[in-house]
C-alpha cells in the first residue's frame, strides 16, 4: 500500500475544481459537489484558495503570502502545509501528477 | 522606494461545517 508523503517545498498542489465557491462576509465557503460537503476556508485560507487556482509550488505559495501579508517566512510555511494537508485530507488538492491527470479530463 | 503596508496574517483554518 502506496502511504501519502507530507507535502515539501517543491510539491506543485492546485486546487481541485468540482466545488463551488462563494464569498459570504469577506470568508470564502464551498460546497464539494461530489462529497456534499460544506466548508468554510476563512479569510486568509480563501486567499490560499486563489492562489491555487493553478497549479503552484508549496515554496512559491509561501513567498507569495509572505510578499502580501505580515507574517514571517517559517511560519507561514508551516500554517500554510498544515492547511493544504486539510485541504488534501479533504480531497481537495492535486499534488503533482494529480494537477496532469485533471488538466487531461 | 515606499514600502508596502503589508495586510494581518491569521492562521489558514479548513472549518468543516451535507
Amino acid at each position: 500500500m502506496m502511504s501519502i508523503m507530507p507535502l515539501t517545498l517543491t510539491d506543485v498542489v492546485s486546487s481541485c475544481k468540482q466545488n463551488i465557491v462563494s464569498d459570504m462576509g469577506g470568508e470564502k465557503v464551498m460546497l464539494n459537489v461530489k462529497s456534499g460537503n460544506y466548508y468554510n476556508l476563512g479569510q486568509i485560507g480563501g486567499r490560499i484558495w486563489d492562489c491555487i487556482h493553478d497549479p503552484v509550488s508549496v515554496g512559491a505559495l509561501v513567498d507569495r503570502l509572505t510578499e502580501e501579508f505580515d507574517v514571517d517566512d517559517s511560519a507561514c510555511a508551516e500554517q500554510v502545509f498544515s492547511f493544504l494537508e486539510q485541504l488534501r485530507g479533504e480531497g481537495l488538492l492535486l499534488v503533482n501528477e494529480e494537477n496532469k491527470n485533471a488538466a487531461n479530463v | 522606494m515606499e514600502k508596502q503596508t503589508k495586510k494581518s496574517w491569521q492562521q489558514p483554518q479548513l472549518e468543516v461545517l451535507n
